[in-house]
């Protein structure tokens, strides 16, 4: 990890980033999906039709960038200390279903949130490890 | 939640995990033998068919299910990359990876009660 970039290049600023334009674009898709929505057209299952909304369109140059910024990343950070904490996306889309799509959350759903989160929490180590040598 | 809606979201994920560990062995083998070959440009461009399936099927299960409720099942591509690593790697499964797992599985089955 010696030789780290500063600034902009500042593989953790990158790190974040990701996450953020992830945590983005996965809302971007769900506001998206919403307006197209033809739930009772079997085609729409491709999910083809998406595209034809701009927010979709927004939400794939996200996925873009925060791919960019990951494979910049792992240059820099280790896959077993970066995956870990890139995790941190699945406590913040969840807020942001509550907050900024306003779904209605049941408490059971919350539970199952939290499990997953936890699972997650305790497997992301081991995992990172493990994707690196397969 | 129907069968196809949990067939598509299986897809959905087996796709993507798939998609992520070739584009990672083509990156590796780029930097020993370079990009201008047919092997690495092959890999990735498999790497991206499977995506963009992944991502497609991502779009029409968002047209029918709320995010909070979809979001937690990306937990299972955690348990895929374990028994692929049980099987290739011949890895045994550690306390905390079967407890992790097993907390993963019980989250996304409340979830997909509620």
């Amino acid at each position: 990890m010696q030789n780290r970039p500063s600034g902009f290049g500042n593989p953790w600023l990158q790190l974040g980033l990701s996450v953020v334009c992830v945590f983005a674009s996965e809302l971007l898709l769900k506001r998206g999906a919403t307006e197209v929505a033809a739930p009772d057209d079997a085609f729409s299952w491709t999910g083809i039709n998406g595209l034809a909304s701009p927010l979709v369109w927004w939400a794939i140059v996200l996925v873009i960038a925060s791919f960019i910024s990951w494979l910049y990343v792992l240059r820099y950070i280790p896959l077993s200390f970066a995956y870990p904490l890139s995790r941190v996306v699945d406590i913040l889309v969840p807020l942001g279903c509550l907050i900024f799509l306003g779904e209605l959350i049941s408490t059971l759903r919350w539970c199952g949130i939290a499990l997953v989160i936890i699972g997650l929490a305790l497997v992301a180590k081991p995992i990172a490890k493990m994707e690196e040598r397969l | 939640m129907t069968f196809l809606a949990f067939l598509f979201i299986l897809i959905s994920l087996v796709t993507f995990v798939a998609a992520q560990l070739i584009l990672k062995r083509a990156m590796e083998f780029s930097a020993t033998n370079g990009m201008r070959n047919s092997y690495f440009m092959s890999r990735v461009a498999i790497g991206v068919v499977l995506m963009t399936v992944s991502f497609f099927l991502t779009l029409g299960l968002l047209q029918r299910f709320d995010l909070s409720y979809l979001y937690p099942f990306q937990g299972l591509s955690v348990i895929f990359i374990t028994i692929l690593a049980a099987v290739v790697l011949k890895e045994k499964l550690s306390a905390r990876l079967t407890i992790g797992s097993l907390l993963i599985t019980a989250g996304i089955v409340l979830v997909s009660m509620s």
